[in-house]
């Protein structure tokens, strides 16, 4: 079993790159130099990322204003619409509104990925929102079901990745909070399982990651089983890890061990011991350990200090044997 | 109910003008304050001109006068602004305060600030974890209320960040830090209302407390964060009832960017709430359908007065006076009583200019106008 430590969607900013994009909007500095600013705190990330022993990096996502921006100021068929409620937490996010069948733009995403990102693709995970996340959070004025919709993300998004793929990417996580909050049954979760599918067909060889956050996971294991990706990430701040069942056995599982709405830092033996309880109960190929949760729900600090835990929760499993 | 329809009112901040702040700062003020101080002084007419900050303002000094009299004459032009805009209940645009929620915490006891956390876009809030008891350093907002009362001409309403919003902007490490074993969702519900109502009962009702004894009859609790956890609405409800149980005042309670329709009829136990001042304009379109939700106080007989929301905060365009007159005839339709409606900007419009701000409110209070002339005509 390969365990792999990694962060999980966008870092927070720093106490710099808030003043400066404060500025920016006060027309006290200019976008190249927060641009700058901003290629300068992801790079300063991948260096926490490198210093931790994360195999794989994010880079951070900084220069994204949440999730589903770069979609819907690139693609087509979007106009960014109101200011709406990130699930139920304090940070909010515009939400899109599709006009008209979407269409991606090549190229338009890859342009927004972080510049570490980019310089070194192989290592890079690139996070993308899920195509039920997509289609469940956007304003649909398409004339679309909701279930053609999603369907038609997974092609897009599978077009997307297998773009990505193409320029020497590997590895992708789909965000996926409302597959777990929502809990869709009958088309609606055919529709789900069917937009992965179409991910997995246009692009066979990418690693896959769907990661569920924000609701406990129990009542959706049975479709996230059958979600045809690499692996199944799983907020332990919201689901019971001894929950999480047999049947997904023998693929990848995530863990989100780090829980970002609370700054008391996780003890790193109660993490490892889940870790490998997990390990010999479900047989992973590979164990992610990560956020629970999307790290921008802590200031910067806190965030550095909390992701201390990957490294040392890592290092008891080796002393352990839990790693191969 | 309000003696005429459709009165009006401001709902919170307003942004700080650049000479207040460069003169809070000491630093010097450039030509732009200077000029930004003489245009709206020349139609507020706010300020004296032996005020020593109007001469440090004149002189280009920022150091010259203490940052207090700079807070202080800010706080005399939000009221001149928002009175002569035209509103009928109005405040100081929250010029002394640094923002709703850090400037609550720093009189409190028990919190440790830990960084900024983005809102959205480029907005960031500073985040406290509370690390001990909640406990009250003084009653606060006091003095820039007994200044607004002398200085108001329309009535005066105060503005106070709730205990739920409070609590749930903070992190919970001290009362989370009491659960035992797996802190997954249930422990941390219960640590949630074990903050949720210390901070009402320990900080909230004293400070309240003190307001109503220095003559304050019309406060506005702000929750914006109520629609956090749809399923702590009944939480939300118990703070509000903790804090102003018993106290002798009109309280309104602020909500907004929620989804309404998951927190009713658990929020409607907060007994003391006279008036529901919601954002509506930000989820209308040109339907017309952000209003719609208000079918449901009818649906569930809850006859309080709504602060409707008619101007979206977050966007530089200005709404036409016809379209705040259509808003608050669809909303007066959904509620099927417009004496209960008073109008309002969606939130505080802090994130808009200050020109822009005023564009708004002279719509706002024209189209109220409009709607009123309209229903008064039906009346008759």
């Amino acid at each position: 079993m390969a365990i792999v430590t990694a962060l999980t969607g966008p870092f927070p900013r720093s106490e710099a790159l808030v003043a400066a994009t404060r500025d920016l909007d006060r027309g006290r500095t200019t976008t190249a130099a927060v641009d700058a600013l901003v290629e300068r705190a992801e790079a300063e990330i991948s260096g926490h990322e490198s210093r931790l022993g994360l195999g794989i990096h994010s880079g951070g996502y900084l220069a994204w204003a949440d999730l589903f921006r770069p979609f819907s100021e690139s693609w087509r068929g979007f106009t960014v619409g109101p200011v709406t409620r990130w699930f139920e937490t304090n940070t909010f996010y515009r939400q899109p509104i599709l006009h008209a069948p979407p269409e991606r733009v090549e190229g338009a995403i890859a342009r927004h990925l972080p510049p570490s990102a980019r310089a070194d693709p192989p290592r890079a995970k690139v996070t993308l929102p899920g195509p039920f996340t997509f289609s469940g959070l956007l304003e649909n004025r398409s004339g679309e079901t909701r279930e053609a919709l999603t369907h038609r993300m997974g092609r897009l998004l599978g077009e997307e990745v297998r773009s990505l793929l193409a320029s020497g990417f590997t590895t992708f996580q789909f965000q996926e909070p409302l597959l777990v909050v929502e809990r869709p049954t009958g088309p609606l979760a055919e529709a789900a399982v069917e937009a992965y599918r179409s991910i997995q067909t246009a692009a066979p060889s990418a690693a896959t990651l769907v990661w569920t956050f924000f609701a406990d996971a129990a009542p959706t294991f049975d479709l996230l089983g059958r979600l045809p990706v690499g692996g199944v990430g799983i907020d332990l701040s919201e689901t019971d890890p001894e929950r999480i069942p047999e049947s997904l056995s023998g693929r990848g599982v995530g863990l989100g061990v780090i829980d970002p709405r609370t700054t008391l830092r996780e003890d790193p033996e109660v993490v490892a011991r889940i870790a490998r309880d997990l390990s010999k109960r479900l047989h992973p190929s590979t164990l992610w350990l990560g956020a629970g949760a999307p790290l921008d729900l802590l200031p910067y600090e806190p965030a550095v200090r909390k992701i201390e835990l990957l490294g040392q929760v890592r290092e008891r499993l080796a002393l352990s044997g839990t790693a191969a | 109910m309000s003696a005429r329809l459709f009165p009006t009112q401001e709902i919170g901040s307003l942004a700080k003008p650049r000479w207040q702040i460069q003169g809070q700062h000491s630093t010097p003020l450039d030509e732009r304050a200077r000029a930004e101080f003489g245009r709206w002084n020349d139609l507020l007419h706010f300020a004296d001109a032996g005020d020593p900050a109007v001469h440090a303002i004149v002189g280009g000094n920022g150091a010259a006068v203490d940052p207090a009299e700079f807070r202080r004459l800010g706080a005399l032009f939000g009221l001149r602004y928002f009175e002569t805009a035209g509103l009928d209940r109005v405040y100081d645009g929250e010029a002394r305060r640094i923002e709703m929620y850090e400037y609550p915490i720093r009189q409190m006891h028990g919190f440790d600030f830990q960084g900024h956390v983005r809102s959205f876009d480029n907005k960031y809030y500073l985040k406290a974890a509370v690390t001990g008891e909640v406990r009250l350093d003084h009653p606060y907002h006091v003095d820039e209320f007994d200044f607004v009362r002398e200085h108001a001409r329309a009535s005066p309403k105060l503005p106070i960040t709730g205990p739920y919003t409070l609590a749930e902007w903070s992190y919970n490490e001290h009362y989370l830090g009491k659960q035992t074993g797996w802190k997954g969702r249930e422990a941390r519900r219960r640590a949630q209302r074990e903050f949720v109502v210390d901070i009402a009962r320990k900080a909230i009702r004293p400070t309240l407390a003190k307001l109503i004894e220095h003559g304050c009859r019309i406060i506005q609790i702000d929750e914006p964060a109520a629609g956090t956890h749809p399923e702590e609405a009944a939480l939300v409800a118990e703070g509000f009832n903790a804090a102003t149980e018993g106290l002798d005042a009109v309280f309104s309670m602020h909500i907004c960017f929620s989804d309404y329709r998951s927190l009713l009829p658990a929020l409607l136990e907060a007994k003391a709430c006279k008036q529901w001042a919601w954002e509506f304009a930000n989820r209308d379109g040109p339907e017309r359908d952000g209003y719609e939700i208000l079918r449901l106080f009818r649906e569930y007989g809850d006859d309080r007065e709504i602060g409707l929301g008619v101007l979206d905060v977050h966007r530089d365009e200005i709404e036409t006076p016809e379209v705040v007159a259509d808003r608050i005839r669809r909303a007066a339709h959904h509620l099927g009583d417009p004496s209960k409606i008073w109008v309002n900007p969606d939130c505080g419009l802090r994130t808009r200019s200050l020109d822009v701000a005023w564009k708004k409110l002279a719509s706002l209070v024209e189209g109220a106008k409009r709607a009123r002339a309209e229903f008064a005509g039906r009346a008759a």
